[in-house]
């Protein structure tokens, strides 16, 4: 099996990510400042669960995919293990300050990307029925559009008030932007190219930032415009190629190791930035599908769909790990292949909106999800 | 804006200054479709002297095989540097193996200089829609193969059938690599009985199969099932080499790669490569076809899907509403998919019936991002690129950036990290703050470090730029701030055609 060449460190530098910051309460507009914070990691092609926190207690995990298993991992309790690419994840654990949902997705089952990460940002009911993303919609609902920071605006953070992304550039020559210019192009452009040449004319009147690129980084630099008075409410970090249809690797030096890794990275950068604000902060992360129980033919394993959640943040006082553990003999699986999602998770995001943007869950369930039968899974995880 | 650059911005990357403007410009559209143009490029840019415009040398322009060794030598080069053996130990060490073995920022750069420079713009415009609708990305061990996979398998390609094209596109390794079919093995091949015998892996990998259905022919219109992706993944077994090193822990000699190579695949040529003790024996079914054993089944496979009509319909879609309109009319649709239908899917036809409708609707079409850079060049005759020579040089005139920094700063290139659905066409997708900004800021580096060689006046009179694009030009004061508006006025985006 071909190994990988780079270092971790050398890997990260190379790795790109990027960066939404969203929910500006707008003087005037947003009566109470919400409680909290929410920012979730995008994590793009499927994250396998079974890698990041295998459950250990089951006697078929190393009998569906023993190569994928780290030796080195770290024990959560009896039953769960956490990846060794998680450091500083375990610690916040340790800490009571990080939990893990287990066996869990969006109610999508059909294996695609495209769909799974249409229908995992909409949060509609059907992939590619929405126009507008969950996060979006409940920050309208909290009352806090504002801007967002990338370069490509995910369908996410879409709400029916304008969000607005800006990523810094780095293109030679460029000078700086001139507001008088840009204004002067903005007044001859129709409705939705002038107001987003407004946008820019608007963003050229302020102070740039170097923001800097890899992805622990950047989740400093949310973390820390999180923090500040009347700062985003909300920031989303995409980390993508989680689609390791071979040689994933078991430990933190293979193909997902090091995607995980990437996440345990942006977590420390989260907390170092956010300061005290950590206390109010929730971070989750969020994946299209899981991958499938037993490994495939090329040391790697194929779409799936139930996959773990990771959740991180001063808003959890009490570490668990929550499961409604379906199983892994193949008669557990669903279609004989994939970890059943036995909790929706988007009963997982309602519960996060809820403690953050302080939103009645009914509420949330309705006007988010669409779905007014949703669980309220809020006690398990905040209690 | 006059018919002639109308149509050469929807459906081409604009008139170079010294070109003459064709005098029946729906003929002129039809006859690129086999207009020929070799790779122009130029060696370097040196501020304001023009640059000599020639063939790209074809030293820089290795074969296949060439390309699977440099990368071979590139991989034993970086274990020689872990080993830390002589002459591979320092940085400048590292960067020469890369600027010796590795072609993704030489083939991005030759991409870029085609399409600034070439004479065949509207064939250039299909070469890059198809090279997004089969994206394959730069992760992974395909970075020697991409630009290759682009000039031979899709460019080479665009006078033939859809299948052909199809096939072509799928056996090649930069496809096979990216999407991890090199080691998948039939869960009933020899690679996996002799694997179960030792204790060790061999089976199926089901990525290539499941986008060759969703993305590349029926979508998921079509309804089709797991069972059905298996099967394809099943026919696509064996297919594929293993790219970079083949040795494990050994360090070997060139002539060993080759031969071990050789031994596998029974040839050399990773476009044709089909380990038969990876092949799944006995027959395959996807979606209520069977398919025979053995190698030529993928060709009856991508035949049959290449000619669905659920692959029409969803390729029809994509390709109206890449140059015709961002909300394609049912005439439109019917008018594509009756040419795909009636010419048995020969892309001639296809595109033709594509020009067609892209002229007869007046629609304005919001360009890509890359599209929008190279019709700004053009227009300008502007430096927008590097030279070949610069590319493989630390050391050189850098006004302008290298080639790939170029492509992600736009937020748009065939050589960067991807995922394989491509980008899209909807212009949708692309109306933010962000990509606004970045039109403004490029625009603004081709004015100060491109040197553009036409006016702002000149290039408006040349176009027949509308009363709005003058005033808005007329409003602004001085040259960049001229050329900046002129190039994000609505009508030079694709926005306002009136």
């Amino acid at each position: 099996m071909p190994k990988i060449n780079l270092t971790r460190r050398q890997f990260l530098k190379a790795s790109g990510a990027s960066l939404f910051l969203a929910g500006l309460p707008l003087p005037g507009f947003t009566k109470d400042e919400p409680p909290g914070t929410i920012s979730v990691i995008m994590l793009e092609g499927g994250m396998d669960g079974l890698t990041a926190v295998p459950p250990f207690g089951d006697p078929n995990l190393m009998r569906m995919r023993k190569n994928l298993i780290p030796d080195n991992y770290l024990k959560l309790n009896s039953f769960f293990g956490l990846h060794p690419s998680f450091q500083y994840f375990s610690g916040l654990m340790a800490n009571n300050n990080a939990s893990v949902i287990h066996a869990t997705n969006f109610p999508y089952t059909k294996r695609s990307h495209f769909e799974g990460q249409n229908l995992m940002q909409g949060g509609g009911l059907n992939p590619f029925s929405e126009t507008t993303g969950w996060l979006g919609r409940a920050l309208d609902l909290a009352k806090t559009p504002g801007r967002s920071m990338s370069l490509d605006m995910p369908l996410l953070l879409r709400g029916a008030h304008e969000n607005d992304n800006f990523f810094p550039a780095s293109i030679r020559n460029s000078g700086t932007l001139k507001t008088d210019l840009i204004n002067m192009i903005s007044n001859v452009h129709a409705e939705q190219s002038s107001s987003i040449f407004t946008k820019v004319s608007k963003k050229s009147t302020q102070k740039e930032s170097v923001v800097p690129r890899d992805p622990a980084s950047l989740a400093k630099y949310a973390g820390k415009a999180m923090s500040m008075e009347g700062g985003p409410l909300s920031s989303v970090i995409k980390v993508d190629q989680f689609d390791t249809h071979s040689n994933q690797g078991s430990d933190e030096y293979g193909r997902h190791g090091e995607r995980l890794a990437i996440i345990d990275d942006i977590i420390a950068g989260y907390k170092e930035g956010l300061g005290d604000a950590w206390d109010r902060s929730i971070i989750l992360t969020l994946t299209e599908f899981g991958r499938t129980v037993k490994e495939n033919g090329t040391w790697g394993t194929d779409h799936g769909w139930g996959s773990a959640g990771l959740l991180a943040g001063g808003a959890i006082n009490k570490s668990r790990v929550i499961s409604n553990w379906p199983g892994l003999a193949e008669k557990d699986l669903f279609e004989k292949r994939d970890l059943i999602s036995s909790i929706d998770y988007r009963s997982v995001c309602a519960a996060c909106i809820e403690h953050a943007l302080g939103l009645d869950h009914d509420l949330i369930a309705d006007k988010v999800f669409f779905t007014p039968s949703l669980s309220r899974v809020y006690d398990y995880i905040f209690s | 804006m006059n018919e002639e650059f109308r149509i050469a911005q929807k459906l081409g990357l604009m008139f170079l200054p010294d070109s003459p403007i064709p005098q029946n410009i729906s003929l002129w559209a039809t006859r690129q479709l086999s207009a020929k143009s070799p790779a122009l490029g130029v060696k370097r840019v040196r501020s304001y002297h023009k640059p000599k415009v020639s063939e790209w040398p074809q030293s820089l322009q290795p074969n296949l095989q060439k390309r699977d060794e440099m990368f071979w030598t590139y991989k034993e080069n970086v274990e020689k540097h872990q080993r830390n053996m002589p002459g591979f130990q320092t940085e400048a060490d590292r960067n020469r193996n890369r600027q010796e073995n590795l072609m993704e920022d030489l083939d991005a750069l030759k991409f870029a200089h085609r399409n600034v420079y070439g004479e065949d713009q509207l064939r250039l415009r299909f070469n890059a829609f198809w090279a997004n609708h089969f994206r394959t990305a730069n992760i992974f061990d395909n970075g020697n193969h991409i630009g290759h996979a682009i000039e031979e398998a899709i460019l080479a390609n665009l006078n033939g059938d859809f299948s052909n094209m199809l096939y072509k596109v799928t056996t090649h390794p930069s496809m096979l690599i990216y999407l991890d079919n090199i080691w998948s093995a039939g869960p009933n091949s020899q690679e996996a009985v002799w694997a179960k015998r030792d204790g060790k892996q061999a089976g199926l990998n089901d990525n290539l199969g499941r986008e060759l259905l969703e993305l590349h022919t029926v979508s998921p219109s079509a309804k089709y099932t797991e069972a059905d992706i298996k099967g394809a993944a099943k026919i696509l077994a064996g297919w594929g080499a293993e790219p970079g090193r083949v040795s494990g822990d050994k360090l070997i000699s060139l002539s060993e790669r080759n031969n071990k190579i050789k031994k596998i695949g029974g040839t050399l040529n990773s476009w044709n490569y089909f380990k038969t003790t990876y092949a799944e024996p006995g027959n395959k079914t996807v979606m209520g076809k069977t398919f025979g054993p053995g190698k030529q089944a993928l060709r009856e496979l991508t035949d049959f899907l290449g000619s669905h009509d659920h692959t029409i319909n969803y390729i029809t879609f994509k390709l109206a509403q890449h140059f015709v309109s961002d909300t394609p009319s049912q005439s439109d649709l019917n008018h594509i998919s009756r040419a795909w239908i009636d010419s048995k899917g020969n892309l001639d036809q296809i595109h033709t019936a594509v020009i067609e409708r892209a002229i007869a609707s007046k629609e304005p079409k919001f360009q890509w991002p890359m599209t929008w850079l190279f019709q700004v060049i053009r227009l300008s005759g502007a430096n927008g690129f590097i030279g070949w020579e610069e590319e493989q040089s630390n050391d050189y005139n850098d006004n302008i950036m290298r080639t790939n920094k170029i492509f992600e700063e736009l937020g748009q290139g065939f050589w960067l990290p991807g995922q394989p659905n491509g980008y899209s066409s909807d212009k949708n997708e692309w109306l933010s703050g962000e990509m606004f900004e970045r039109r403004i800021r490029f625009a603004t580096s081709l004015y100060n470090a491109g040197f553009p060689t036409q006016k702002v006046e000149n290039i408006m009179d040349r176009v027949g730029a509308n009363s709005v694009t003058r005033e808005l030009v007329d409003s602004v004061m001085g040259g960049r701030r001229k050329f900046v508006a002129l190039m994000c006025s609505p009508e030079i985006m694709g926005l306002d055609n009136a």
